[in-house]
Protein backbone atom coordinates (compact mmCIF):
# COMPACT_ATOMS: atom_id res chain seq x y z
CA UNK A 1 0.00 0.00 0.00
CA UNK A 2 1.12 2.94 -0.30
CA UNK A 3 2.34 5.42 2.47
CA UNK A 4 1.20 8.94 3.13
CA UNK A 5 5.04 10.35 2.73
CA UNK A 6 5.36 8.68 -0.46
CA UNK A 7 2.18 10.34 -1.26
CA UNK A 8 3.55 13.69 -0.45
CA UNK A 9 6.52 13.38 -2.14
CA UNK A 10 5.18 12.82 -5.79
CA UNK A 11 2.92 15.49 -6.77
CA UNK A 12 0.37 14.25 -9.48
CA UNK A 13 1.43 15.89 -13.05
CA UNK A 14 -2.27 17.98 -12.44
CA UNK A 15 -0.88 19.26 -8.92
CA UNK A 16 2.35 20.90 -10.76
CA UNK A 17 0.89 22.37 -13.58
CA UNK A 18 2.46 19.71 -16.72
CA UNK A 19 -0.02 20.17 -18.80
CA UNK A 20 1.10 22.70 -21.37
CA UNK A 21 -2.11 24.57 -21.93
CA UNK A 22 -2.50 25.34 -17.65
CA UNK A 23 -1.45 28.70 -18.16
CA UNK A 24 -5.30 29.57 -18.04
CA UNK A 25 -7.07 26.18 -16.56
CA UNK A 26 -5.36 24.59 -14.41
CA UNK A 27 -7.16 21.68 -13.79
CA UNK A 28 -10.23 19.57 -14.94
CA UNK A 29 -12.22 17.67 -12.29
CA UNK A 30 -15.02 15.40 -12.05
CA UNK A 31 -16.73 13.94 -9.18
CA UNK A 32 -19.98 10.99 -9.45
CA UNK A 33 -21.97 10.92 -5.96
CA UNK A 34 -23.21 7.58 -5.88
CA UNK A 35 -25.48 5.69 -2.77
CA UNK A 36 -25.93 2.26 -1.75
CA UNK A 37 -29.56 1.29 -2.08
CA UNK A 38 -31.62 1.05 1.05
CA UNK A 39 -28.94 1.77 3.29
CA UNK A 40 -28.71 4.65 5.64
CA UNK A 41 -26.97 7.99 4.11
CA UNK A 42 -24.00 8.30 6.04
CA UNK A 43 -24.79 11.77 7.87
CA UNK A 44 -27.89 9.64 9.05
CA UNK A 45 -26.51 6.36 10.06
CA UNK A 46 -24.77 5.57 13.12
CA UNK A 47 -21.52 4.80 13.96
CA UNK A 48 -22.19 0.97 13.53
CA UNK A 49 -23.80 1.19 10.57
CA UNK A 50 -20.98 3.28 8.30
CA UNK A 51 -18.65 0.64 10.21
CA UNK A 52 -20.42 -1.74 8.42
CA UNK A 53 -21.23 0.24 5.26
CA UNK A 54 -17.43 1.02 4.86
CA UNK A 55 -16.28 -2.21 5.74
CA UNK A 56 -18.68 -3.72 2.19
CA UNK A 57 -17.47 -1.06 0.12
CA UNK A 58 -13.45 -0.79 0.89
CA UNK A 59 -12.85 -4.74 -1.11
CA UNK A 60 -14.84 -2.98 -3.62
CA UNK A 61 -12.49 0.20 -4.12
CA UNK A 62 -9.60 -1.28 -3.59
CA UNK A 63 -10.07 -4.19 -5.64
CA UNK A 64 -10.30 -1.69 -8.53
CA UNK A 65 -7.21 -2.76 -11.43
CA UNK A 66 -6.99 1.28 -10.99
CA UNK A 67 -6.23 1.23 -7.30
CA UNK A 68 -3.30 -1.10 -7.19
CA UNK A 69 -1.23 -0.19 -4.77
CA UNK A 70 -2.99 3.12 -3.50
CA UNK A 71 -2.88 4.92 -0.79
CA UNK A 72 -5.93 3.97 1.32
CA UNK A 73 -6.71 4.99 4.65
CA UNK A 74 -10.02 5.43 7.28
CA UNK A 75 -9.68 9.02 8.14
CA UNK A 76 -9.32 7.73 12.08
CA UNK A 77 -6.00 6.67 11.28
CA UNK A 78 -5.06 10.04 9.98
CA UNK A 79 -3.58 13.49 12.15
CA UNK A 80 -5.30 16.06 11.68
CA UNK A 81 -2.17 17.47 9.49
CA UNK A 82 -2.74 15.29 7.13
CA UNK A 83 -5.82 15.05 6.56
CA UNK A 84 -5.51 18.80 6.07
CA UNK A 85 -2.77 17.99 3.64
CA UNK A 86 -4.89 15.88 1.80
CA UNK A 87 -7.66 18.59 1.61
CA UNK A 88 -5.07 21.30 0.44
CA UNK A 89 -4.47 18.73 -2.45
CA UNK A 90 -7.73 18.47 -3.38
CA UNK A 91 -7.92 14.73 -2.82
CA UNK A 92 -10.53 14.82 -0.21
CA UNK A 93 -12.98 17.48 0.66
CA UNK A 94 -12.88 19.45 3.95
CA UNK A 95 -16.88 17.70 4.68
CA UNK A 96 -14.53 14.67 4.82
CA UNK A 97 -11.53 15.81 6.59
CA UNK A 98 -13.97 16.82 9.90
CA UNK A 99 -15.11 13.02 9.63
CA UNK A 100 -13.17 9.89 11.88
CA UNK A 101 -14.61 6.72 12.33
CA UNK A 102 -16.59 4.74 9.52
CA UNK A 103 -15.15 7.19 6.55
CA UNK A 104 -12.01 6.29 4.23
CA UNK A 105 -10.31 7.76 1.06
CA UNK A 106 -8.52 5.61 -1.64
CA UNK A 107 -5.78 7.45 -3.67
CA UNK A 108 -4.27 5.74 -6.87
CA UNK A 109 -0.83 6.07 -7.01
CA UNK A 110 -0.91 8.41 -9.97
CA UNK A 111 -3.25 10.89 -7.68
CA UNK A 112 -5.57 11.21 -10.45
CA UNK A 113 -8.57 9.28 -9.45
CA UNK A 114 -9.83 9.34 -5.76
CA UNK A 115 -12.49 8.18 -3.85
CA UNK A 116 -14.34 8.71 -0.53
CA UNK A 117 -16.28 6.91 1.26
CA UNK A 118 -18.72 7.73 3.55
CA UNK A 119 -18.38 11.92 3.33
CA UNK A 120 -22.25 13.04 2.48
CA UNK A 121 -22.73 10.29 -0.08
CA UNK A 122 -21.67 6.37 0.32
CA UNK A 123 -19.27 7.17 -2.39
CA UNK A 124 -18.12 9.98 -3.80
CA UNK A 125 -15.81 9.02 -7.22
CA UNK A 126 -12.95 12.06 -7.88
CA UNK A 127 -11.00 12.39 -10.94
CA UNK A 128 -8.59 15.03 -11.86
CA UNK A 129 -6.60 16.04 -14.93
CA UNK A 130 -4.67 19.00 -15.70
CA UNK A 131 -5.76 21.58 -17.97
CA UNK A 132 -9.17 21.39 -19.75
CA UNK A 133 -9.45 17.90 -20.03
CA UNK A 134 -13.45 17.26 -18.41
CA UNK A 135 -14.22 14.42 -21.01
CA UNK A 136 -10.84 12.27 -20.13
CA UNK A 137 -11.59 12.85 -16.53
CA UNK A 138 -15.20 11.74 -16.95
CA UNK A 139 -14.14 8.69 -19.09
CA UNK A 140 -11.64 7.42 -16.08
CA UNK A 141 -14.20 7.91 -13.59
CA UNK A 142 -17.08 6.18 -15.64
CA UNK A 143 -15.04 3.15 -16.39
CA UNK A 144 -14.84 2.73 -12.37
CA UNK A 145 -18.45 3.49 -12.00
CA UNK A 146 -19.28 0.77 -14.94
CA UNK A 147 -17.08 -1.69 -12.87
CA UNK A 148 -18.64 -1.03 -9.18
CA UNK A 149 -22.05 -1.19 -10.14
CA UNK A 150 -21.18 -4.71 -11.05
CA UNK A 151 -20.88 -5.27 -7.78
CA UNK A 152 -22.90 -2.83 -5.54
CA UNK A 153 -26.63 -2.30 -5.96
CA UNK A 154 -26.68 1.67 -6.53
CA UNK A 155 -30.19 3.59 -4.96
CA UNK A 156 -31.30 4.45 -8.76
CA UNK A 157 -35.12 5.82 -9.04
CA UNK A 158 -36.41 5.87 -13.07
CA UNK A 159 -37.59 9.67 -12.44
CA UNK A 160 -35.02 10.99 -10.19
CA UNK A 161 -32.10 8.66 -11.21
CA UNK A 162 -29.00 8.58 -9.12
CA UNK A 163 -30.33 9.07 -5.40
CA UNK A 164 -28.05 11.46 -3.21
CA UNK A 165 -27.89 12.58 0.23
CA UNK A 166 -28.98 16.00 -0.99
CA UNK A 167 -31.16 16.30 -3.24
CA UNK A 168 -28.86 19.44 -4.84
CA UNK A 169 -27.17 16.10 -6.75
CA UNK A 170 -29.62 13.84 -7.19
CA UNK A 171 -30.05 12.62 -11.36
CA UNK A 172 -26.44 12.40 -12.58
CA UNK A 173 -24.69 12.63 -9.44
CA UNK A 174 -22.03 14.52 -11.36
CA UNK A 175 -20.33 17.33 -10.63
CA UNK A 176 -17.93 18.89 -12.81
CA UNK A 177 -15.28 21.72 -12.41
CA UNK A 178 -12.45 23.69 -13.40
CA UNK A 179 -9.91 25.70 -11.90
CA UNK A 180 -8.90 29.09 -13.39
CA UNK A 181 -6.62 31.58 -13.04
CA UNK A 182 -8.04 35.07 -13.92
CA UNK A 183 -5.62 37.65 -13.10
CA UNK A 184 -6.23 39.38 -16.13
CA UNK A 185 -10.13 39.53 -16.06
CA UNK A 186 -9.27 40.73 -12.39
CA UNK A 187 -6.71 43.30 -13.01
CA UNK A 188 -8.59 44.69 -15.75
CA UNK A 189 -12.17 44.71 -13.89
CA UNK A 190 -13.56 42.64 -15.49
CA UNK A 191 -14.21 39.55 -13.55
CA UNK A 192 -17.64 41.01 -12.08
CA UNK A 193 -19.41 40.88 -14.96
CA UNK A 194 -17.95 37.51 -16.35
CA UNK A 195 -18.96 35.88 -12.89
CA UNK A 196 -22.51 37.25 -13.28
CA UNK A 197 -22.90 35.82 -16.69
CA UNK A 198 -21.86 32.39 -15.58
CA UNK A 199 -23.88 32.50 -13.29
CA UNK A 200 -27.06 33.01 -15.43
CA UNK A 201 -25.79 30.19 -17.18
CA UNK A 202 -26.83 28.12 -14.43
CA UNK A 203 -22.98 27.73 -13.28
CA UNK A 204 -21.26 28.30 -10.27
CA UNK A 205 -18.12 30.35 -10.03
CA UNK A 206 -16.41 29.57 -6.38
CA UNK A 207 -13.14 30.11 -4.94
CA UNK A 208 -10.47 27.65 -5.04
CA UNK A 209 -11.38 24.93 -1.83
CA UNK A 210 -15.03 25.09 -3.11
CA UNK A 211 -18.10 26.39 -1.39
CA UNK A 212 -18.11 29.43 0.50
CA UNK A 213 -14.40 29.86 0.54
CA UNK A 214 -13.34 33.38 -1.49
CA UNK A 215 -11.22 33.60 -3.84
CA UNK A 216 -7.08 34.06 -3.48
CA UNK A 217 -4.62 34.39 -5.90
CA UNK A 218 -7.18 34.80 -8.53
CA UNK A 219 -8.09 31.11 -8.82
CA UNK A 220 -11.50 30.18 -9.62
CA UNK A 221 -13.29 27.21 -9.93
CA UNK A 222 -16.25 26.96 -12.37
CA UNK A 223 -18.93 24.28 -12.07
CA UNK A 224 -22.57 22.67 -12.91
CA UNK A 225 -25.13 23.56 -10.48
CA UNK A 226 -28.08 21.39 -12.13
CA UNK A 227 -27.19 17.67 -12.26
CA UNK A 228 -30.99 16.33 -12.42
CA UNK A 229 -32.76 16.89 -16.44
CA UNK A 230 -29.71 16.76 -18.12
CA UNK A 231 -27.91 14.00 -19.51
CA UNK A 232 -23.47 13.61 -18.79
CA UNK A 233 -22.20 14.34 -21.51
CA UNK A 234 -24.88 17.92 -21.95
CA UNK A 235 -23.34 19.07 -19.11
CA UNK A 236 -19.62 18.49 -19.51
CA UNK A 237 -20.24 20.08 -22.93
CA UNK A 238 -21.88 22.90 -21.81
CA UNK A 239 -19.59 23.82 -18.75
CA UNK A 240 -16.50 23.26 -21.49
CA UNK A 241 -18.05 25.74 -24.31
CA UNK A 242 -18.53 28.28 -21.00
CA UNK A 243 -14.89 27.64 -19.71
CA UNK A 244 -13.18 27.44 -23.04
CA UNK A 245 -15.26 31.34 -23.20
CA UNK A 246 -13.84 32.39 -19.92
CA UNK A 247 -10.70 31.30 -21.00
CA UNK A 248 -10.50 33.16 -24.22
CA UNK A 249 -11.76 36.38 -22.25
CA UNK A 250 -9.13 36.14 -19.96
CA UNK A 251 -6.48 35.84 -22.64
CA UNK A 252 -8.13 38.74 -24.36
CA UNK A 253 -7.64 40.62 -20.71
CA UNK A 254 -3.92 39.75 -20.69
CA UNK A 255 -3.60 41.00 -24.31
CA UNK A 256 -5.27 44.48 -23.45
CA UNK A 257 -2.83 45.13 -20.36
CA UNK A 258 -0.22 45.07 -22.01
CA UNK A 259 -1.33 46.67 -24.77
CA UNK A 260 -2.98 49.70 -22.84
CA UNK A 261 -0.72 50.02 -19.61
CA UNK A 262 2.44 47.83 -20.13
CA UNK A 263 3.93 50.30 -17.13
CA UNK A 264 1.34 49.36 -14.65
CA UNK A 265 1.42 45.44 -15.35
CA UNK A 266 5.15 45.30 -16.02
CA UNK A 267 5.27 46.83 -12.28
CA UNK A 268 3.43 44.45 -10.54
CA UNK A 269 4.80 41.36 -12.25
CA UNK A 270 8.27 42.88 -11.02
CA UNK A 271 7.21 44.08 -7.62
CA UNK A 272 5.86 40.43 -7.14
CA UNK A 273 9.05 39.24 -8.05
CA UNK A 274 11.11 41.41 -5.85
CA UNK A 275 8.73 40.91 -2.67
CA UNK A 276 8.54 36.97 -3.30
CA UNK A 277 12.59 37.30 -3.94
CA UNK A 278 13.14 39.12 -0.36
CA UNK A 279 10.26 38.41 1.96
CA UNK A 280 11.10 37.48 5.46
CA UNK A 281 7.71 37.15 6.83
CA UNK A 282 4.70 36.02 4.36
CA UNK A 283 1.06 35.50 4.89
CA UNK A 284 -0.69 33.01 2.81
CA UNK A 285 -3.21 35.61 1.61
CA UNK A 286 0.08 37.76 0.37
CA UNK A 287 1.95 34.98 -0.90
CA UNK A 288 -0.93 33.84 -3.12
CA UNK A 289 -1.63 37.34 -5.13
CA UNK A 290 1.92 37.92 -6.09
CA UNK A 291 2.66 34.32 -6.93
CA UNK A 292 -0.77 34.96 -8.99
CA UNK A 293 1.43 37.46 -10.95
CA UNK A 294 4.51 35.48 -11.13
CA UNK A 295 2.31 33.13 -13.03
CA UNK A 296 0.96 35.71 -14.93
CA UNK A 297 4.35 36.85 -16.16
CA UNK A 298 5.22 33.30 -17.44
CA UNK A 299 2.66 33.35 -19.44
CA UNK A 300 3.68 37.05 -20.83
CA UNK A 301 7.15 35.83 -21.80
CA UNK A 302 8.75 37.47 -18.11
CA UNK A 303 9.90 34.05 -17.24
CA UNK A 304 10.48 31.06 -18.70
CA UNK A 305 7.25 30.07 -19.52
CA UNK A 306 7.12 25.85 -18.47
CA UNK A 307 9.27 25.58 -15.17
CA UNK A 308 8.06 29.17 -13.82
CA UNK A 309 4.02 27.43 -14.22
CA UNK A 310 5.20 24.79 -12.47
CA UNK A 311 7.02 26.53 -9.80
CA UNK A 312 3.88 28.22 -9.03
CA UNK A 313 1.63 25.67 -9.07
CA UNK A 314 3.68 23.54 -6.88
CA UNK A 315 4.41 26.74 -4.52
CA UNK A 316 0.23 27.03 -4.59
CA UNK A 317 0.05 23.96 -2.35
CA UNK A 318 3.58 23.89 -0.38
CA UNK A 319 2.56 27.30 0.91
CA UNK A 320 -0.93 25.99 2.59
CA UNK A 321 -0.72 25.59 6.34
CA UNK A 322 -1.03 22.16 6.60
CA UNK A 323 1.64 21.59 4.30
CA UNK A 324 4.18 23.63 6.27
CA UNK A 325 3.57 22.28 9.33
CA UNK A 326 3.72 18.67 7.79
CA UNK A 327 7.41 19.85 6.25
CA UNK A 328 8.50 21.26 9.74
CA UNK A 329 7.04 17.90 11.47
CA UNK A 330 5.19 20.25 13.88
CA UNK A 331 2.45 22.67 14.84
CA UNK A 332 3.51 25.76 13.68
CA UNK A 333 1.91 29.12 15.11
CA UNK A 334 -0.06 31.88 12.25
CA UNK A 335 3.65 33.50 12.64
CA UNK A 336 5.83 30.77 12.59
CA UNK A 337 4.13 29.63 9.39
CA UNK A 338 4.03 33.27 7.95
CA UNK A 339 8.16 32.78 8.53
CA UNK A 340 8.80 29.24 6.91
CA UNK A 341 6.42 30.06 4.09
CA UNK A 342 8.62 33.20 3.44
CA UNK A 343 11.69 30.98 3.36
CA UNK A 344 10.28 28.12 1.53
CA UNK A 345 9.37 30.63 -1.59
CA UNK A 346 12.99 32.44 -1.34
CA UNK A 347 14.63 29.19 -1.42
CA UNK A 348 12.20 28.14 -4.21
CA UNK A 349 12.80 31.48 -6.29
CA UNK A 350 16.67 31.24 -5.99
CA UNK A 351 17.40 30.16 -9.41
CA UNK A 352 14.44 31.72 -11.15
CA UNK A 353 15.92 35.09 -13.58
CA UNK A 354 15.02 38.45 -12.88
CA UNK A 355 11.65 39.50 -15.10
CA UNK A 356 12.72 40.22 -18.50
CA UNK A 357 9.84 43.05 -19.78
CA UNK A 358 10.11 42.46 -23.23
CA UNK A 359 6.60 44.10 -23.91
CA UNK A 360 7.92 47.61 -22.93
CA UNK B 1 -33.86 -1.09 10.57
CA UNK B 2 -33.18 -2.89 13.90
CA UNK B 3 -34.39 -2.21 17.08
CA UNK B 4 -31.12 -0.67 19.53
CA UNK B 5 -31.94 -3.17 22.34
CA UNK B 6 -33.21 -6.37 20.48
CA UNK B 7 -33.14 -8.29 17.22
CA UNK B 8 -36.52 -7.33 16.55
CA UNK B 9 -37.80 -4.89 13.41
CA UNK B 10 -37.63 -1.12 14.77
CA UNK B 11 -41.08 1.31 14.56
CA UNK B 12 -40.62 3.52 16.85
CA UNK B 13 -37.69 6.63 16.21
CA UNK B 14 -36.75 8.66 18.54
CA UNK B 15 -34.85 11.72 18.68
CA UNK B 16 -33.96 12.97 21.74
CA UNK B 17 -31.63 17.53 21.26
CA UNK B 18 -31.20 18.15 24.95
CA UNK B 19 -28.93 20.97 24.68
CA UNK B 20 -26.81 20.95 21.55
CA UNK B 21 -26.24 17.46 21.00
CA UNK B 22 -28.68 15.12 19.50
CA UNK B 23 -29.58 11.45 20.03
CA UNK B 24 -31.27 9.14 18.18
CA UNK B 25 -32.89 5.28 19.17
CA UNK B 26 -34.74 3.45 17.32
CA UNK B 27 -37.12 0.87 18.87
CA UNK B 28 -39.14 -1.93 18.71
CA UNK B 29 -42.35 -1.35 19.84
CA UNK B 30 -42.20 -3.73 22.88
CA UNK B 31 -38.66 -2.09 23.98
CA UNK B 32 -40.55 1.53 23.53
CA UNK B 33 -42.92 0.74 25.87
CA UNK B 34 -40.08 -0.91 28.03
CA UNK B 35 -38.14 2.62 27.85
CA UNK B 36 -40.90 5.01 28.69
CA UNK B 37 -41.44 5.96 25.39
CA UNK B 38 -45.03 4.74 25.35
CA UNK B 39 -46.83 7.58 23.68
CA UNK B 40 -44.88 8.54 20.32
CA UNK B 41 -47.35 11.68 19.77
CA UNK B 42 -46.66 12.93 22.97
CA UNK B 43 -42.84 13.59 22.02
CA UNK B 44 -43.55 15.21 19.12
CA UNK B 45 -44.99 18.53 20.49
CA UNK B 46 -45.64 21.81 19.23
CA UNK B 47 -44.38 23.27 22.58
CA UNK B 48 -42.29 27.00 21.41
CA UNK B 49 -39.96 25.82 24.00
CA UNK B 50 -38.98 22.33 22.48
CA UNK B 51 -39.20 24.01 19.41
CA UNK B 52 -36.85 26.66 19.91
CA UNK B 53 -34.36 24.73 22.17
CA UNK B 54 -34.35 22.27 18.94
CA UNK B 55 -33.36 25.21 16.55
CA UNK B 56 -30.81 26.45 18.79
CA UNK B 57 -29.03 22.85 18.77
CA UNK B 58 -29.61 22.90 14.75
CA UNK B 59 -27.85 26.62 14.50
CA UNK B 60 -25.19 24.78 16.62
CA UNK B 61 -24.34 22.39 13.96
CA UNK B 62 -22.09 23.42 11.50
CA UNK B 63 -23.49 22.25 8.05
CA UNK B 64 -20.47 22.34 5.90
CA UNK B 65 -22.69 22.93 2.96
CA UNK B 66 -25.23 25.45 2.91
CA UNK B 67 -28.66 23.89 2.64
CA UNK B 68 -31.20 24.87 0.12
CA UNK B 69 -32.38 28.03 0.96
CA UNK B 70 -35.69 27.41 1.56
CA UNK B 71 -37.44 23.96 1.59
CA UNK B 72 -41.62 23.99 0.70
CA UNK B 73 -43.04 21.55 3.06
CA UNK B 74 -46.16 20.31 1.93
CA UNK B 75 -48.49 21.22 5.16
CA UNK B 76 -49.13 17.79 6.81
CA UNK B 77 -49.38 16.09 9.96
CA UNK B 78 -45.36 16.25 11.19
CA UNK B 79 -45.79 13.35 13.61
CA UNK B 80 -46.72 11.22 10.28
CA UNK B 81 -43.59 12.57 8.77
CA UNK B 82 -40.80 10.03 9.10
CA UNK B 83 -39.49 7.83 7.14
CA UNK B 84 -40.85 4.56 7.97
CA UNK B 85 -37.41 2.21 6.92
CA UNK B 86 -34.96 4.95 8.08
CA UNK B 87 -36.77 7.35 10.84
CA UNK B 88 -35.77 10.62 9.26
CA UNK B 89 -38.23 13.74 9.88
CA UNK B 90 -38.98 15.50 6.48
CA UNK B 91 -38.71 18.41 8.33
CA UNK B 92 -34.64 18.13 9.18
CA UNK B 93 -34.47 18.37 5.54
CA UNK B 94 -34.73 22.43 5.92
CA UNK B 95 -31.93 21.95 8.81
CA UNK B 96 -29.37 20.02 7.55
CA UNK B 97 -30.13 19.92 3.41
CA UNK B 98 -29.46 15.98 3.45
CA UNK B 99 -32.21 12.74 3.71
CA UNK B 100 -31.43 10.17 5.64
CA UNK B 101 -31.75 6.76 3.50
CA UNK B 102 -32.53 6.61 -0.18
CA UNK B 103 -35.97 5.08 0.93
CA UNK B 104 -36.78 8.88 2.04
CA UNK B 105 -37.32 10.03 -1.67
CA UNK B 106 -39.99 7.43 -1.82
CA UNK B 107 -42.00 8.42 0.92
CA UNK B 108 -41.58 12.54 0.57
CA UNK B 109 -41.66 12.13 -2.87
CA UNK B 110 -44.21 14.88 -4.18
CA UNK B 111 -42.77 16.99 -0.88
CA UNK B 112 -39.20 16.85 -2.55
CA UNK B 113 -40.19 17.36 -6.33
CA UNK B 114 -41.85 20.75 -5.12
CA UNK B 115 -38.42 21.99 -4.17
CA UNK B 116 -36.47 20.43 -7.64
CA UNK B 117 -37.55 22.90 -10.37
CA UNK B 118 -35.76 26.01 -8.60
CA UNK B 119 -32.86 23.88 -8.28
CA UNK B 120 -32.10 21.67 -11.47
CA UNK B 121 -32.92 21.81 -15.00
CA UNK B 122 -35.33 19.74 -15.01
CA UNK B 123 -37.24 17.66 -12.74
CA UNK B 124 -36.68 14.17 -14.40
CA UNK B 125 -33.72 12.21 -15.07
CA UNK B 126 -32.02 11.80 -18.11
CA UNK B 127 -28.28 10.36 -18.41
CA UNK B 128 -26.79 7.10 -17.37
CA UNK B 129 -28.48 4.23 -15.40
CA UNK B 130 -27.04 1.39 -13.83
CA UNK B 131 -26.30 -1.40 -16.15
CA UNK B 132 -29.04 -3.97 -15.44
CA UNK B 133 -31.52 -1.16 -14.85
CA UNK B 134 -31.40 0.48 -18.24
CA UNK B 135 -34.27 -2.05 -19.95
CA UNK B 136 -37.02 -1.04 -16.94
CA UNK B 137 -35.81 2.91 -17.46
CA UNK B 138 -36.59 2.99 -20.91
CA UNK B 139 -39.94 0.67 -20.81
CA UNK B 140 -41.02 2.96 -17.45
CA UNK B 141 -40.11 6.39 -20.31
CA UNK B 142 -41.95 4.74 -23.35
CA UNK B 143 -44.96 4.20 -20.69
CA UNK B 144 -45.11 7.50 -19.58
CA UNK B 145 -44.90 8.63 -23.13
CA UNK B 146 -47.59 6.36 -24.39
CA UNK B 147 -49.76 7.45 -21.18
CA UNK B 148 -49.92 11.21 -22.23
CA UNK B 149 -50.74 10.00 -25.74
CA UNK B 150 -53.84 8.30 -24.62
CA UNK B 151 -54.89 11.50 -22.50
CA UNK B 152 -54.54 13.49 -25.38
CA UNK B 153 -56.91 11.33 -27.01
CA UNK B 154 -59.19 11.04 -24.83
CA UNK B 155 -58.87 14.76 -24.79
CA UNK B 156 -59.80 15.04 -27.71
CA UNK B 157 -62.28 12.35 -27.92
CA UNK B 158 -60.58 10.01 -29.90
CA UNK B 159 -61.83 7.07 -28.20
CA UNK B 160 -60.26 4.40 -30.54
CA UNK B 161 -56.70 5.62 -30.61
CA UNK B 162 -57.40 5.80 -26.59
CA UNK B 163 -58.07 2.16 -26.48
CA UNK B 164 -55.22 0.88 -28.65
CA UNK B 165 -52.74 2.64 -26.43
CA UNK B 166 -54.15 1.56 -23.55
CA UNK B 167 -53.56 -2.16 -24.70
CA UNK B 168 -50.01 -1.02 -25.77
CA UNK B 169 -49.60 0.61 -22.19
CA UNK B 170 -51.16 -2.75 -20.52
CA UNK B 171 -48.51 -5.21 -22.60
CA UNK B 172 -45.48 -2.76 -21.84
CA UNK B 173 -46.82 -2.81 -17.60
CA UNK B 174 -46.85 -7.02 -17.95
CA UNK B 175 -42.87 -6.49 -18.71
CA UNK B 176 -42.04 -4.26 -15.29
CA UNK B 177 -41.59 -5.37 -11.94
CA UNK B 178 -44.83 -5.60 -9.86
CA UNK B 179 -44.35 -2.32 -7.46
CA UNK B 180 -45.93 0.71 -9.68
CA UNK B 181 -44.22 2.73 -8.00
CA UNK B 182 -40.60 2.44 -9.04
CA UNK B 183 -37.94 0.12 -10.11
CA UNK B 184 -35.64 2.16 -7.73
CA UNK B 185 -34.06 0.39 -5.30
CA UNK B 186 -35.19 -2.92 -5.43
CA UNK B 187 -34.30 -6.29 -6.64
Amino acid sequence: MMRFSTLLKHPADWMIGADSDSAVVLTSRIRLARNISETPFPGWARKSERIDILSGLLPAIEGLPEMKDAFSHQLSELTSVQKQVLVERHLISREQAARSEGSATVVNRAQTLSVMINEEDHLRLQSIRSGLHLQEAYDLITSVDEQLEKDLLYAFDHELGYLTACPTNLGTGLRASAMLHLPGLVISDHIGQVIQGIGKLGLAVRGIFGEGTESLGHLFQISNQSTLGESEQKIISRLERVIRKVRDHERNARLKLIEDDPQMIADKIARAYGLLKYAYVIDSKEALTHLSLIRLGSDMGCFPKEETLQLCDSLLMDIEPAHLQHHAKRKLTPEERDILRAKIIRSRLQNLPSPVISFL
Amino acid sequence: MQCDHCDSKATVFFTQIIGGSSKKSCLCEKCACENGVTDPEGFVSDDEELSSISEQAASAVEVPQPPMAAIQTAPKDPSSHLCPDCGFAFDDLKKTGRLGCSQCYQFFREEIKLNLEGMHKDTCHVGRVPAGMMEAFQNRQKIEKLEQEKAEAIAAEDYEKAGALHEKIEKLSAGLPTDGASISTDS
